[in-house]
């Protein structure tokens, strides 16, 4: 059993018309997602790739048995679209839309908080438990099926490791992007309790970046100890401070959250640093006798 | 986006904040008629979006009309934290008694609005935090409830203000409240909040940070504002609103030859790394987020080659929202129009990639498949070899 999504998980999605939504959809019924819903107001009734449209979460959920979604609404209306996913008691909701105003994306996360929904996001490129469910927008030909999770802030950064960790012969079990921040509803912290229970997954990959604390949050939690090998790599090492690098959380302000002061913080809880991607198999094969 | 000072005070002032007497110029002649006009001494501020001002020496005081006359001249054309100011606000220079501080931003770790209040304004509130923590002051706002004018007397006093500033400091907050949920704001600031010998407070600077994610919905209020004049067209202001006017989310310059544009902000900053791990410099970084097109990146590509210094052109793109024969198509369009002399090594993975290189093949432009090749050739070409 992989964490948050498997074989079978029935997934819905919000805003599957749309171009983007439709495409993505297709990929992941390529991929073998049981892609049971779709949502669109107005568009009731249409069929998307074989997934029927409903025009509201709510009559979706019913008539399908929905348990995750995945929002490819844009900015504008990813909040209300994931207010509404909540509200129908899903859960597990991934935002994908990068535009989110920040005002809606702390509504959206506070409307979450204690209704028992696990937000991915916003701007995530959501999760892949690699030959059983891709609940996202990952080129899925870069992963494998193994025994390797990884959590990373970026998308990209999440795919560039997963391909050279394929290339290596070494499979993922789960692969989760937390989104670009500065706000977001699932954190490392989350995603390691969910790896630590994992009968599948033997190591965790936790790929940071610059700019806010998760990274530090993380460390803390792993300071008591952890079960399984954690290697860790942080981006932005020769990033200028006080820009933004394209995240909004990518910022160093005031020397704080530097790559230096997550790196250190990781590394003392016990964590294995990479200062790339290619440096990450071998520290594997050496931690798991690959 | 950061708003200009001269921005930040007009909307202060329309939600009812006192802010001093003073008007934009952008030569050092209107700096000294404006001086004139006040008939007293000023100070004169640059307008840049940087922080860090005043330490840099881009705010300074001026006696009469012939020294600020002196002091604009110097100013206006000087180099503050990278940024050339094309204007300098020229204000009254306020006698004050004490400076106070309040400022409203997001709490991002507790998902709500936190508004910040302090005894001890006009210094970097961070140190105040660190050596003072009893004269600041922080309060969460229930992100569905609100501010209500009593969360602003209970920080007035905390921070110890004496019975009749406490109504004034709150009304402040209450206009600061207004303004940060209406506008949509990421940070909003009165720093020095001045008292005066009459007891009145006026916001001496105004820092005032729209969510970049909202401009979308905010553009009618952007427009009100008085407009910035057009940067000369040279120099980094010029390339920061030429980047920006295309829609190109992040670019950023540092000293260096390499041009670096990414699909992705992480894989970015991982490329900035790698090159400089191999010893490469980059001088203009383009990041074009997961949502970029053909004109996007032909757009980025663009804007990273007016920078002189670059002699190559490093592309990186691992999309999985970003179709690969979209941005193949975007540069081979680049290259069929300019027929660049200088060498772009690009870098294709993710969906679509087939596609994306069976275009770039068509067009004979070289791509890597491994990020690693593709930086140290681009290293290689930085050296000159």
């Amino acid at each position: 059993m992989a964490i948050l999504v498997d074989r079978g998980t029935r997934v819905l999605v919000q805003g599957i018309t749309g171009k983007i939504g439709s495409f993505q959809t297709q990929l992941m019924v390529e991929y073998g997602t049981s892609v049971v819903a779709g949502v669109t107001p107005g568009k009731g009734g249409q069929v998307v790739h074989g997934v029927p449209v409903f025009d509201s979460v709510q009559q979706a959920v019913h008539q399908t048995e929905a348990e995750v979604a995945i929002s490819f609404v844009p900015g504008p209306y990813a909040c209300d679209a994931a207010m509404e996913a909540i509200d129908a008691g899903l859960r597990l909701v991934v935002v994908v839309a990068e535009a989110v105003p920040l005002r809606d994306a702390v509504r959206m996360l506070a409307f979450a908080t204690g209704r028992g929904t696990f937000v991915l996001g916003p701007d995530t490129s959501g999760l892949i438990s690699p030959g059983r469910s891709k609940v996202g927008v990952q080129p899925h030909r870069l992963f494998t099926e193994g025994r390797v999770g990884i959590i990373s802030r970026s998308g990209a950064l999440s795919y560039e490791t997963a391909k050279t960790l394929t290339q290596n012969r070494i499979g993922q079990s789960t692969v989760i992007g937390l989104g670009g921040g500065p706000v977001w509803g699932f954190t490392y912290r989350q995603a390691l309790e969910m790896f630590r229970d994992d009968g599948d997954t033997d190591a965790v990959i936790l790929l940071g970046e610059i700019g806010g604390h998760i990274e530090e949050d993380a460390a803390d939690y792993l300071r008591n100890g952890y079960p399984k090998p954690i290697i860790a790599l942080i981006v932005g090492r020769t990033a200028p401070p006080g820009q933004k690098m394209g995240h909004a959380g990518a910022i160093i302000q005031q020397g704080k959250g530097s790559a230096q002061s997550k790196i250190s913080a990781l590394k003392r809880s016990g964590a294995l640093i990479a200062s790339a991607p290619r440096e990450i198999p071998e520290i594997l094969r050496k931690e798991l006798r690959l | 986006m950061q708003l200009y000072e001269f921005q930040a005070k007009q909307v202060f002032r329309e939600y009812g904040i006192s802010i001093p007497k003073g008007r934009l110029a952008t030569s050092a002649d209107q700096a000294a008629q404006i001086a004139s006009e006040l008939g007293r001494a000023v100070a004169i501020k640059a307008q840049v979006a940087v922080g860090g001002r005043g330490l840099a020496g881009a705010v300074k005081f001026a006696a009469d009309p012939n020294e600020a006359e002196k002091i604009a001249s110097t100013v206006l054309g000087m180099d503050v934290r990278g940024e050339t100011p094309t204007c300098v606000l020229v204000e009254e220079k306020m006698e004050i008694v004490r400076e106070l501080y309040a400022g409203i931003t997001w709490d991002y770790a507790n998902k709500c609005p936190v508004i910040v209040a302090s005894s001890r304004g006009g210094v970097d509130i961070e140190s105040v935090a660190r050596n003072h923590p009893r004269d600041i002051a922080r309060l969460t706002i229930d992100p569905f409830r609100g501010y209500s004018a009593y969360h602003g007397r209970e920080l007035a006093t905390r921070i110890g203000l004496t019975d009749s500033e406490v109504g004034l400091y709150s009304s402040v907050l209450s206009s600061l409240w207004a303004i940060f949920s209406e506008h949509d704001a990421e940070l909003i600031e009165a720093n020095p909040l001045a008292v005066l010998h009459d007891g009145a407070f006026v916001a001496l600077d105004s820092k005032f940070n729209l969510d970049d994610k909202s401009i979308y919905r905010q553009s009618d209020f952007i427009d009100r504002l008085g407009k910035m004049p057009t940067p000369p067209p040279e120099g980094l202001a010029y390339r920061r609103f030429r980047a920006k006017e295309r829609g190109i989310p992040t670019y950023i310059e540092m000293e260096g030859n390499i041009g670096v544009v990414a699909d992705g902000a992480g894989s970015g900053m991982l490329t900035l790394d790698l090159v400089a791990d191999a010893g490469g410099k980059t001088r203009a970084y383009c990041e074009m987020g997961g949502e970029a097109t053909a004109q996007l990146i032909e757009s980025a590509v663009q804007v990273v080659l007016t920078n002189e210094d670059v002699r190559v052109v490093l592309i990186n793109l691992i999309g999985g929202l970003n179709l690969m024969d979209e941005m193949a198509k975007g540069i081979a369009n680049y290259v069929v129009a300019h027929s660049p002399k200088l060498p772009i090594v690009v870098r294709m993975s993710g969906t679509r990639e087939d596609e994306g290189r069976r275009i770039l093949s068509e067009h004979k432009i070289e791509f890597f498949d491994n990020l690693y090749d593709a930086v140290e050739t681009a290293v290689r070409f930085s050296k000159g070899s």
